[in-house]
């Protein structure tokens, strides 16, 4: 620890994974700080019982449910969505459901196409080789020739069975004439470099206890160990450090018998999501940046994007096994996800048809009816009209950059090191309403034309956040963004971000793949101009 | 262990069968067995759940009928009547004969045959979709 490392990555997930592997792999000595732990497959509860019961509070996506010490509590009283993630070598890809979804062309030319928010500073094109090695890394299963994507290199392995909820979405929307495609998935659909082929238990959401889901502690933690990269668990960052040239010098972080350290490193990668990067820089600099590390645009932590999730649940008369795996999505389909402004909105999304979970199912996620509606008899015929009978078509909205929505520091609320915890000040915009109106209406014509017997939506479900993009932007501009497009801090030479936190758009997609991909653009970019960066040593 | 005294147990059951009556072919909370050994495991997993149902319990008085007492709960203290549903129905979808009567197995390991051709190639399902041609906008050409 008294050793300076060439890198010091912050975070364990899926960024950090990919950046800590490739660096170590080019011989650069990465030391890593996690503040969670690491995590083991037979802690997941998918193969037992209580499965339910425990994703409702243990392995429930919200920190302030969990309410662990390894999380940060987050204040969201001024938000209509709450954040999701999970602390943990992996991090939320251990929980994720694995939704391996590339970006349209489109989705990186927002200003050229609709007129607003802003281009990425590179194009699909650029990031297609870096889609590719990722859907190796991770095993993705998946059918090649989606016509919703220009021709792409088909993934390493077939598609998993879209089941009996997938055809019968699929022939609704057949009989509409609308798109649909065997989903993608970081699922693999049969053994796959030491991971077990998928078992279908459909609770990938609350860990893989197969050890197949492409969780980031299962494809990148043991070659990046093996290649030497040293991962410190229970490591609380509280600071990065910054020497009188303004370089980036490490980062004080504070062990779990509240022990302070000071990690020095020569470069600081900073892979802690959409919340925790902004918030570590915010909390960061000193006097000399008084705003918070990296923040001269004062842009940092402003144009949180989250993705409000809508859905509409069909319900069906025939048994549909509709608790089984993959828990994700079985077909997606993008027939309303690129921009018709006869709508009245700009943008779209991907939807997503996905299983029901077991008899405890839904209950938790989408509570609040009233008490006679919930118990009594109407229990019984709601488990009965649901459980094992119903498929959910998603909503993955996109929603458009605001500065407005943004991460900040709390006034009073702390972590258990004592550390400022985030605020989330977040409400969704015209246009996401809109956006969100229009596509329940067309997915209830979607579960019209498949059979439903009956049909209800929920118009936005307020545990979603699972994905945090835009408080740390991408861009060619100091002044109107605070990145550049290899992650390389504006201000900061030897500073970079790597996470969901560099988006300048949102997409209406699942953005773990785009994470990764953009990650092992940077890193392979790092990495070929290492003899020309300027360091703190 | 005792997690729960015998009156709050018995409470828990009354409270209970209010909530999950037998109805449509599945017995009541109690008539499953649910509110013995099966609670305790439950609270044995979540503990920080004990507080609010003891609450819930020891605030309702032996005579008072169960379904006014759920009224009153969820109107005066809704957290405690969360705890009583959540606990409720737990232990009663873990009992393996509510589960037999479901159809239930439990999250299954039921792998797929990945070499398999899918039914939807076979039977042409997908083939309209394809037949429609690309959808997605080209920034390159627009």
């Amino acid at each position: 620890m008294g050793e300076t490392a060439e890198v010091l990555i912050i975070g364990a997930g899926a960024s950090g994974a990919v950046a800590a592997k490739h660096l170590s792999e080019a011989g650069v000595r990465v030391v890593c700080l996690e503040q969670g732990r690491a995590v083991t497959s037979d802690e997941f509860y998918g193969d037992k019982p209580e499965w339910e019961l425990m994703s409702q509070r243990l392995w429930h996506p919200n920190p302030n449910v969990r309410g662990l010490a390894t999380d940060y509590p987050i204040d969201t009283s001024e938000s209509d969505v709450n954040p999701l993630m999970f602390a943990g070598v992996g991090g939320s890809t251990l929980i994720y459901a694995a939704h391996w979804q590339r970006f349209m062309p489109s989705d990186l030319r927002v200003r050229t196409l609709d007129g607003v928010a802003d281009d990425w500073p590179f194009t699909y094109q650029d990031l297609e080789p870096f889609y590719d090695f990722m859907d190796e890394e991770m095993g993705v299963s998946g059918l090649a020739g989606d016509p919703a994507y220009p021709p792409m290199t088909p993934p390493p392995l077939p598609p998993m069975p879209i089941g009996t909820i997938g055809r019968l979405a699929a022939k609704g929307m057949n009989d509409l004439g609308w798109h649909w495609w065997p989903a993608p998935q970081a699922i693999p659909s049969r053994a796959y470099r030491g991971r077990s082929q998928c078992v279908r238990r459909g609770t990938c959401m609350q860990g893989c206890p197969e050890q197949a889901k492409a969780s980031t502690d299962l494809t990148h933690w043991p070659d990046a160990i093996a290649n030497g990269a040293q991962l410190i668990t229970g490591a609380r960052v509280r600071e990065i450090t910054v020497n009188a040239a303004g370089l980036a010098t490490g980062a004080i972080w504070i062990d779990r018998d509240g022990v302070e350290h000071h990690q020095k490193a020569e470069k600081v990668i900073v892979c802690a999501n959409g919340v925790g990067t902004p918030r570590l820089l915010m909390l960061s600099g000193g006097d000399r940046f008084a705003n918070g590390l990296g923040n001269s645009s004062g842009l940092v932590g402003r144009n949180l994007m989250m993705h409000p999730y809508a859905a509409t649940v069909g319900y069906f008369d025939e048994p549909l096994d509709s608790w089984l795996g993959p828990a994700g999505q079985a077909i997606h389909s993008m027939q309303f996800y690129e921009t018709d402004k006869s709508r009245g909105f700009v943008r779209g999304a991907k939807w997503n048809a996905m299983p029901t979970g077991g008899p405890l199912g839904m209950r938790s996620a989408y509570g609040g009816a009233p008490l006679e509606e919930a118990w009594g008899e109407n229990l019984r015929r709601s488990t009965q009209k649901r459980f094992g009978h119903s498929f959910e078509w998603g909503i993955i909205a996109e929603d458009l950059p605001d500065p407005d929505n943004r991460v900040v520091l709390d006034d009073t609320l702390t972590d258990s090191d004592g550390i400022p915890s985030p605020k989330i000040i977040y409400r969704n915009s015209e246009n996401t309403e809109k956006l969100i109106a229009f596509h329940l209406d067309r997915q209830k014509e979607a579960m019209e034309a498949c059979g439903a017997s009956s049909i209800s939506t929920t118009t936005l479900m307020r545990d979603c956040g699972w994905h945090l993009m835009g408080t740390c932007r991408m861009g060619n501009d100091p002044e109107t963004s605070v990145l550049d497009q290899w992650g390389t801090s504006h201000d900061v030479a030897n500073l970079h971000v790597l996470d969901g936190s560099t988006f300048v758009t949102s997409s209406g997609f699942n953005p773990t793949a785009t994470i990764c991909a953009i990650a092992l653009r940077s890193v392979l970019h790092m990495i070929e101009t290492r003899a020309e960066q300027r360091t703190a040593s | 262990m005792n997690t729960l005294t015998d009156n709050q147990r018995q409470t828990l059951g009354r409270i209970g069968d209010s909530l999950i009556p037998a109805a449509l072919g599945m017995p009541s909370f109690t008539g499953a067995e649910a509110q013995g050994e099966m609670v305790d495991h439950v609270l044995a997993l979540r503990p920080e759940l004990l507080n609010d149902l003891r609450r819930a319990l020891d605030g309702v008085a032996a005579d008072e009928d169960a379904a006014s007492a759920t009224e009153r709960l969820n109107r005066e203290d809704p957290e405690a009547l969360g705890a009583i549903g959540l606990v409720a129905s737990s232990a009663y979808y873990l009992m393996p004969g509510v589960r037999a009567i479901m159809g239930y197995k439990g999250q299954e390991h039921r792998p797929a045959s990945a070499d398999e051709e899918h039914d939807y190639l076979r039977d042409n399902l997908l083939q309209a979709v394809v037949d429609r041609g690309p959808i997605y906008r080209d920034p390159g050409v627009e």
